[in-house]
Order: C-alpha cells, then sequence, then structure tokens
C-alpha cells in the first residue's frame, strides 16, 4: 500500500469523485440504501472504484457513507460490522492493494448534544460500531465527510482515534454563507479538528470549486495539516425542471492548479464528479507539487462559531471571571440547586461588556462538579458564540467538559505539581487544548521572579512530548495580594516582561487577587492592569463590568500599539455625532426647552424626566413646554416620513414624548378645558386576530397628539366594538388586523355600524389591508403610526 | 417520512434584514451612536427570548392536478401557483418553525404600553430569526438528499399569499405535528405563538 504521508510530502493526492450519482447512473433506483444495494451489486460498485483508480486517483471511498446504525436502521438494517467490513472488502477486490482505501464515515442525520438530542457518547459509540467493522474489512486510512455539525465531526474522530491511530480525514460542508448549517466557518473547524487529531481537514460537496476555493485560501495560514478540497461539479442548476451539475470535466479540472496555488494537497470531486473528472483533474495537476507549508504559528481558540487569536499585536484579551461562584451566594445556590440561569446572564452581558473570552468556574461545595461543568460548557457553548476557559482543580472534570466541548478550549490551569501536570497535560493533548501554565508546584507560589521561570521553563518542555508548542500555552504570572505581598506585584510584573520579551510566550493574569482587601479596588485593578500591557500582558481574567478595566485597557492598547490608528479606542468613546434632527428648531429655544426637544428627537427616554423637571424648574410655563414636545414630536414625524429615521427612532421618541407628559401632567391639572376638548379615538385589533403591536404603536402617537384614546385590545367582537362606539360616543374608531381571515371582520363592524346608523369614521390598518380594500368597506386607509395620526387629524 | 424535529436551530443573526424590516433605509436613515446603541442592545436582548425549533418532513407527491398537489397519504394542497411551481417535483418539504413563547410574551408586555420601542425590535428579531430557521431547515433536508441526488428547490411559500389560502395551514400543521412544537393553530389559522411559520418547497430529483 502506498504510504499517504510520504506521497503528501511530494505530491498532490488525487481523491476520487462522487458514488452515490455513479451508482444511480449505473442503475442504482432512487431511494435506495447505497450500502444495502452495493453488497447485492457488488460488480457495479467494484466498477466504480476500478474507474476511479483507473483515472488517477491515489485514494476511494468505500461505499459506507450511511453505514453507521442511524442511517441503516432507517432502510431497517443492523448489522453494521458487517455491512461495513463486507463493502471495504469489496473495495479493497476492486482496487488491489496499491490504492488506498478510506473507510468512508458520514453524518448520522442526528445533531449531537449540546446542540441536539443524539447523547455525545452515543454518538461517539455509534461511530466505533462503524470504525471497527471497516478496519476488519482492511481499509487503511479513514475519511470523516460532508459534515454539517462541527460536534458530529469532533464525535467521529474521537471515535476513530479511540480505536485506531491510522491517518483520518475530516472534510465539512459548509453553506452559501460560508459556514456549516451549525454555524461553523471554515477556520474555526480547522483550528478545532487539526487540535483534536485530524490529520487532514477540508470541505466537499456543497459549493462548487469557484466557491470552495475561497474555504481553502481561509485555511490555508493556519492549517498545520493537509488540506482537502472534494467539490461538486460547479453549482447546481435548474434548466428546464431538471437539477443540473453544468461543470464538465476539462472545466473542472482547470480549477485544479488555482486550488494547489491556495494550498490544497488533496483534491477529488464530490456530487456531479465523474471518473471522467478525476481523470481530467489528474491530468492538469500532475506536474504541480504541493506549495510548502507556510502556517502562522498562532495561538488560537475557538467556539464551535468563532476563533479568537492571541498574539503580541492585537488588543490584549479579556476573559470574563464572573462566571465563578467565589464570593456569589446567588450563584452558589443556583449550581447547587442544578439551574443556570444566572450562568447564561453572565454569559451574554460579559460578551457584551467586552469579554472575548469566558472563564468558567463551577467549583462549589456539595456539586458534582465534573457533571456541573460538563454541563454547563454544553450550555454556553450554545448560547454564546465567545470560546470557553475550563477552569477547575479537577482532571477528572476538565476531562469531561473537554470531551464535550465543541471548539478548541483553554485550560486554566496546569501547575508543575507533579501528579497532576503529567496527568493534565495528557488530557490536554488528547482533546488539543491550549493550557495556562501556572508557575507553582509541590512547594506553592515561587517569590521571585527567578524561581517562577524555572518552573516556566519546566512546564514548557515537559508539553513538548505532548506535542505542545510555546503557542499552545498561556504562562499565568501569578497575582498575589499587593496588601498582604507588596514585593510580589513587581515579581509578576518581571515574570510577565520576560515571557513576553524574551521566553516568546503569551501571558495571562487574574487580575482581581491585586486589589484584595483594598478600597475601590477597581483603581488599583486598572493600574496594575495598565502597567502589566507595557510588558506585554496577552490575557487578562478579570471583571468587564468595571469601567476602569475595560477604559484602561483600551487606552493601555493604543500606547503598546495594538489599536492601530487608536480605532477601537475611538469607537469606544466616540461622543455622539449629531445627525440633523432638529438642530435649528432648537437654536431658537431656551436652553431648557431646546434640552427638552432634543431629548425627544433622540429618543431619550431615561433621560428626558430629569429634563422636564429642570426645564419646569427654569421657569417655562408647562403649556410652552408642550408646545416644544408637539413641535419635537412633528419634526420626528417628518423624519420618518423622509426615512431618515426608521421605527425604533420613532417609537423611541413618541415613548419619550409619553413619559414628558406624564411628567408634566401635574403642572398642567388646571388647564381642565384642554382635556375636555380631547377627541376620543376607539382602537381595536379584530376579532380573531392576535397581532397588535400595530394596534399599540397607532395608540401611542395619538395620544402623543392630543387625543383620547380607548385601546379595546386584541380579538375584539363586532358586537364588542359597536358597543363601545356608542358608549364612548366615539367620532373615529381604528381597527387593525394582520392575517386575511381576520380582515374580513373589519367588514363586519363597519356594515354593522352603518346598518345601526352610526355617526363615526372608520380607519382601518394592518400588513394584508389595502387603501383599496380600506375603500371597499367605506373606511380611509392609514399606511403607519405616522400616517394614522395625519388621517385621524384629517378626520376629527 | 417522519417528521424531523430539531430542538436546537443556529441562526447567525440577520442583522440586515431585522434593520430592513424595521424601516431602516441605507444612505437615508441617520442614527446616533446612542439610538444605535439602544437598537442593538435591544437586538441582543431579544435573543434572550428566543427559542428556535423547528420541524421538517419530506412527503412524497401522488398527484397533481390543474388545481391541486395531492400528497402521498391522501392530504392536498389547493393552489394553482403551486400546481405551476412544484409540478416536476417528486416530493413536497413541509417546514415550520418557531421562536417559541417567551418572546411572544415579552412583546405583548412590552408592547401593551411598558416599552413599546423593544417590542417593535423583539418583534422584527424573531421574525426574522424564524425565517432564518426555515432557512436552516432547507439547508438541513438540502444536504439530507444530496446524495439521493435530489435538491430542495430554492424558493418556498407560506399559506396566505396568493391562491395558497391560509386555510392550508390545517393540513401543513397536521402534517408537520406543529403541535409538537408548542405551537397549535387557531380558528381563523393562525399559528400560536405568533412568531411561528409553516412553509412548504419542492424536492426535485437531479
Amino acid at each position: 500500500m502506498k504510504d499517504i504521508k510520504s506521497i503528501l510530502k511530494k505530491r498532490i493526492v488525487i481523491l476520487d469523485g462522487a458514488t452515490a450519482t455513479e451508482l444511480q447512473k449505473r442503475g442504482m433506483p432512487q431511494g435506495a440504501s447505497p450500502e444495502s444495494w452495493c453488497l447485492k451489486n457488488a460488480d457495479i460498485i467494484s466498477a466504480v472504484h476500478k474507474d476511479y483508480k483507473k483515472a488517477g486517483a491515489d485514494i476511494v471511498y468505500t461505499c459506507t457513507f450511511g453505514a453507521n446504525r442511524i442511517k441503516l436502521k432507517e432502510h431497517g438494517l443492523d448489522n453494521v460490522t458487517k455491512i461495513n467490513r463486507q463493502i471495504a472488502l469489496i473495495a479493497r477486490n476492486a482496487v488491489g492493494g496499491n490504492t488506498i482505501i478510506a473507510g468512508d464515515i458520514g453524518p448520522t442525520g442526528k445533531f449531537i448534544e449540546p446542540f441536539g438530542h443524539l447523547k455525545f457518547e452515543q454518538a461517539v459509540k455509534v461511530y466505533k460500531e462503524q470504525v471497527k467493522g471497516l478496519l476488519s474489512g482492511g481499509v487503511d486510512i479513514f475519511i470523516i465527510e460532508t459534515m454539517i455539525d462541527i460536534q458530529e465531526a469532533r464525535a467521529a474522530l474521537i471515535a476513530v482515534k479511540e480505536i485506531t491511530d491510522k491517518f483520518t480525514m475530516v472534510t465539512m460542508t459548509y453553506e452559501n454563507s460560508g459556514r456549516t448549517l451549525g454555524g461553523t466557518d471554515p477556520i474555526t473547524a480547522l483550528v478545532t479538528l487539526q487540535s483534536l487529531g485530524a490529520d487532514a481537514v477540508g470541505c466537499n460537496c456543497s459549493a462548487g470549486p469557484r466557491q470552495m476555493m475561497d474555504f481553502i485560501k481561509l485555511m490555508k495560514p493556519y492549517a498545520r495539516v493537509p488540506l482537502i478540497a472534494k467539490p461538486n461539479a460547479g453549482i447546481p442548476k435548474l434548466i428546464k425542471g431538471q437539477t443540473i451539475f453544468n461543470m464538465g470535466p476539462k472545466e473542472f479540472a482547470s480549477s485544479g492548479r488555482e486550488f494547489i496555488s491556495w494550498g490544497v494537497n488533496m483534491l477529488g470531486g464530490c456530487c456531479g464528479t465523474t471518473p471522467e473528472h478525476i481523470k481530467q483533474l489528474k491530468r492538469k495537476i500532475s506536474d504541480i507539487r504541493p506549495l510548502s507549508r507556510k502556517e502562522k504559528r498562532v495561538s488560537v481558540l475557538s467556539s464551535a462559531r468563532k476563533t479568537i487569536f492571541i498574539d503580541s499585536k492585537t488588543p490584549m484579551l479579556i476573559a470574563g471571571e464572573c462566571i465563578n461562584p467565589t464570593g456569589k451566594k446567588d450563584l452558589k445556590q443556583e449550581l447547587r440547586q442544578g439551574k443556570t440561569s444566572i450562568v447564561c446572564e453572565l454569559a451574554k452581558k460579559q460578551e457584551r461588556n467586552g469579554a472575548g473570552l469566558l472563564d468558567v468556574n463551577v467549583g462549589v461545595s456539595g456539586i458534582d462538579e465534573k457533571d456541573t461543568l460538563r454541563n454547563i460548557i454544553g450550555l454556553l457553548s450554545v448560547i454564546s458564540e465567545l470560546p470557553l476557559i475550563i477552569d477547575s482543580a479537577r482532571p477528572e472534570a476538565i476531562e469531561a467538559a473537554l470531551r464535550i466541548y465543541p471548539g478548541r478550549a483553554l485550560i486554566n490551569s496546569i501547575s508543575a505539581e507533579k501528579g497532576k501536570l503529567k496527568k493534565l497535560l495528557s488530557i490536554a493533548a488528547k482533546y488539543g487544548a491550549m493550557f495556562i501554565a501556572l508557575a507553582l508546584d509541590e512547594k506553592g507560589i515561587p517569590d521571585t521572579f527567578e524561581k517562577r521561570k524555572k518552573i516556566i521553563e519546566y512546564i514548557v518542555s515537559q508539553a513538548r512530548p505532548n506535542g505542545f508548542n510555546k503557542e499552545d500555552i498561556i504562562v499565568d504570572g501569578i497575582t498575589m495580594t499587593v496588601s498582604s505581598h507588596p514585593e510580589q506585584a513587581r515579581e509578576t510584573i518581571k515574570t510577565i516582561s520576560w515571557c513576553s520579551r524574551i521566553f516568546n510566550i503569551n501571558t495571562v493574569i487574574g487580575l482581581s487577587n491585586i486589589s484584595f482587601g483594598l478600597p475601590k479596588r477597581s483603581w488599583v485593578n486598572a493600574a496594575y492592569l495598565a502597567m502589566a500591557q507595557a510588558e506585554g500582558l496577552s490575557m487578562v481574567i478579570a471583571n468587564p463590568f468595571k469601567e476602569e478595566i475595560i477604559n484602561i485597557k483600551k487606552a493601555s492598547d493604543v500606547l503598546t500599539g495594538k489599536d492601530k490608528n487608536a480605532l477601537s479606542f475611538i469607537s469606544h468613546f466616540r461622543e455622539s455625532s449629531s445627525p440633523n434632527t432638529g438642530k435649528s428648531f432648537a437654536s431658537d429655544m431656551r436652553y431648557e426647552a431646546a434640552e427638552l426637544f432634543t431629548a425627544i428627537t433622540d429618543g431619550n427616554r431615561e433621560g428626558v424626566e430629569t429634563i422636564v423637571d429642570e426645564a419646569v424648574k427654569s421657569g417655562i410655563d408647562p403649556r410652552k413646554l408642550v408646545d416644544v414636545m408637539t413641535l419635537a414630536i412633528n419634526n420626528v414625524g417628518d423624519l420618518f416620513d423622509k426615512k431618515e429615521y426608521f421605527l425604533p427612532q420613532l417609537i423611541a421618541s413618541a415613548e419619550a414624548m409619553k413619559t414628558s407628559f406624564k411628567r408634566l401632567e401635574p403642572f398642567l391639572k388646571k388647564d381642565i378645558s384642554a382635556k375636555a376638548k380631547k377627541t376620543v379615538v376607539i382602537l381595536a385589533t379584530v376579532k380573531g386576530d392576535v397581532h397588535d403591536i400595530g394596534k399599540n404603536i397607532v395608540a401611542l402617537m395619538l395620544k402623543n397628539h392630543g387625543f383620547s384614546v380607548i385601546d379595546l385590545g386584541k380579538d375584539i367582537s363586532p358586537a364588542k366594538i359597536i358597543e363601545q362606539i356608542k358608549r364612548h360616543k366615539s367620532p373615529i374608531v381604528g381597527l387593525s388586523a394582520l392575517m386575511t381571515t381576520t380582515m374580513v371582520n373589519m367588514k363586519e363592524v363597519t356594515t354593522m355600524a352603518r346598518k345601526q346608523r352610526l355617526n363615526c369614521r372608520f380607519v382601518v390598518g394592518g400588513a394584508v389591508v389595502t387603501k383599496s380594500y380600506a375603500c371597499s368597506i367605506g373606511a380611509e386607509y392609514a399606511d403607519n403610526g405616522v400616517d394614522a395620526v395625519r388621517v385621524v387629524k384629517r378626520l376629527r | 417520512m417522519k417528521v424531523v424535529f430539531f430542538d436546537t436551530i443556529t441562526v447567525s443573526l440577520p442583522k440586515d434584514k431585522i434593520y430592513s424590516r424595521l424601516g431602516y433605509s441605507k444612505g437615508k436613515t441617520q442614527l446616533k451612536d446612542r439610538q444605535k446603541e439602544v437598537v442593538e442592545r435591544y437586538i441582543e436582548d431579544a435573543l434572550d427570548f428566543i427559542n428556535l425549533k423547528g420541524a421538517g418532513r419530506r412527503v412524497p407527491v401522488a398527484e397533481i392536478s390543474p388545481e391541486s398537489i395531492t400528497l402521498s397519504g391522501g392530504n392536498a394542497l389547493k393552489s394553482k401557483s403551486l400546481v405551476k411551481l412544484f409540478s416536476k417535483c417528486s416530493e413536497i418539504l413541509f417546514m415550520g418553525a418557531t421562536a417559541g413563547k417567551k418572546v411572544v410574551e415579552v412583546i405583548e408586555k412590552n408592547s401593551a404600553g411598558k416599552d413599546i420601542t423593544s417590542a417593535v425590535i423583539f418583534d422584527a428579531v424573531a421574525s426574522e430569526m424564524v425565517d432564518g430557521a426555515l432557512d436552516w431547515i432547507m439547508g438541513y433536508f438540502g444536504q439530507q438528499i444530496r446524495r439521493e441526488n435530489k435538491y430542495v428547490v430554492e424558493r418556498r411559500f407560506s399559506a396566505g399569499y396568493g391562491d395558497f389560502l391560509l386555510d392550508s395551514q390545517k393540513v401543513m400543521c397536521d402534517i408537520l405535528e406543529i403541535d409538537k412544537l408548542g405551537v397549535v393553530l387557531s380558528k381563523e389559522f393562525i399559528l400560536l405563538p405568533e412568531k411561528s411559520v409553516t412553509a412548504v418547497a419542492g424536492i426535485m430529483e437531479g
């Protein structure tokens, strides 16, 4: 048998083309199980394999794409081991010993936890069963292909790696968006899979050569392993009702050279490709050598949907420290009860406040830390895009979390303590995790930089045989409490400096400990952070809710040259720019009135009450303030009409106006006559319809324009609407409906009103309502909230 | 074939579509930083209340007449437009998705006066996320059937448009066993909770 690794060093490896479409061409009926059919038609699948070998394929895939227990069950088959063995043997018999046979593993069609119901260990078990069958059939290598879920790809890869050390390729399938259905992008998939031990990574299916080339381009700079491309024969097109792959063999093959120039190492075809496509491809690229690998040595972490890089040139990362029960009574209680709402909230809030990754520690007495950590890591993998730091002192909890985590995690931490070092390094290596090296050993935390340096060098030297490079390690400088160990603050800074300037390794500190026991801790934390950043700190584990920390980090990023042109800093502190939203009106007013005008125009709902108070205090007549507010809301209406404002701005302004009115009410109470003059408008969403947000907007707008609104709510019967019109003697009635089936109930209301000779006018609106429909039922039509005000004012 | 239920659907936040749904006009609409912050915060907040779930089912076409498509099992979709569009399809993909009860409850509560701005934004986010979930379901089935040399035709249709009347929701909901998603159909053929959608797309043989 050819040795795949030695071929990869010399030339491009040619993979086979499509199997399923070839089998269909050769008589396999639609809907048949390819595995079952192949066993009954061994001569035909053998012919397909032979044709691909003849075309020049170095590797042929066994026809076992759906030969896992879950897929076979759909076709009433259950002898997984036997089916895989026999199909692998067919392939071997067809191509002989000189062609590499790849045992093909495809998706189960289920989503794996934490993204779906199929338990991760169940998925691993399902794949192990298939792997054993393929091995007994004599496959040389494995291909895990057409994966749409990174977690399923991980389960399959772990299954293979726990049984054999055979070369294993993994290819994912990306949608037009450039992500898998699960939301994983090519770089993230590469980072996760190559860290987990895939020997080659790439993509197949879904895309034609052109689009797939883009995925290869993205991956190449970070690829430590050979890259695979197996594109379709172009993008399928619908021609005269038939789906056609329109890329012929020559056109398909012409993309080969470009693929190689972007760094692909293994090239074949997927749907729509034939032996002729592979033959032409082989011809086109036989004289080209693969691109020499120029992967960037990067520190990189991933979640299922995001990759982050840690390096000396980009802004320092903040790892949110808040998912940690230490000192948090409510979180402790929640973890003990097996609940997760606080954890979810903390994760989301930290992400919003600028955390680049999340530290997860669930160490509480009285719980099963292994189970809890595993569950929380699974949960956070679904709700947050941020890569996670698995923070535990228990190796078994760390392993359980790493196994379920659908990305490349960071372990916090591995020290030089003899019992733990070896064990944790082996766990980290198995799951391809990065780790934080903690400069301490059995004797505790060294008091000097020199002693810490020795421990760091020792940990790194012990990690190397496990396959770790410096890029895979982040050194914790160890922050001691400055109030009790004043001299230690400098030692930590020295450690950071040495790591970043001489030893060339990334660094992290857990910041908050520095200020323990001191008042105004945030300032001490911020100052220490600035000092550490100046020495090259790569990451800080800190509380992202502290403004001082975020601001100092942003400023230090500028000063250390990590925020080019201070773009991030400027964006963080940018003063509000002022579009032309009524400045000319405001400039003619007294300061306090102008403030009110601006607050309403800007929809400043939080600040408007104070502004009203200030304006009243300054002596402005409250009635004048009403005029200012009316002017402002009319201005907003104009901006909305011109599309300079969109719906949220319109509503926010309307709500700011409502709040202002409420605040002014006590000062306006004497003006009873104005209240008495208000026109009553009845609003209702008609019977059967529950969509009333539009009606609520109209109510808000009308109230702001001085109408007395009686909002009957939604799903209101015609009889009730009529009764209310009579009761309030309302001259104007607004009706809304969103669906065609409920819109007809508007007519029932207008007809009933006419029959009872009610002297009121109707205004109707809603998604499906049109002007002509309004006309047909004798009503006016309003297109939106602003228009409704206009129409109602006209009818008044 | 059986209904496939999806308990977790991952959809990238379709911000452009959300802004567009809310009336944002590129080059015209002007947002101050503070206003943008509020909008963005509400968009993020909405995600806390959205729990996308879905279902999909492939149903073979038994017969196509000029006015309706009869499905294997006897159900029929009555619509001349659908007949025209699905005339070459061997199967119909039925799909449904919901953003769940929670977001609708929050929208209702906030829209009733508490915070209409947030309600309007939550409403748009939920609508677009559910739409994205249908894209996702189509993508899932597209992947599953590719090896059978079949393809999901890109366009999908929901009842209530043209001559594909809203009462077809009944057949669609029955086929999808939509109640298992926590969704019910009202007498007026409205899906409840509100942010729930069903649709059909054609499946063609390659």
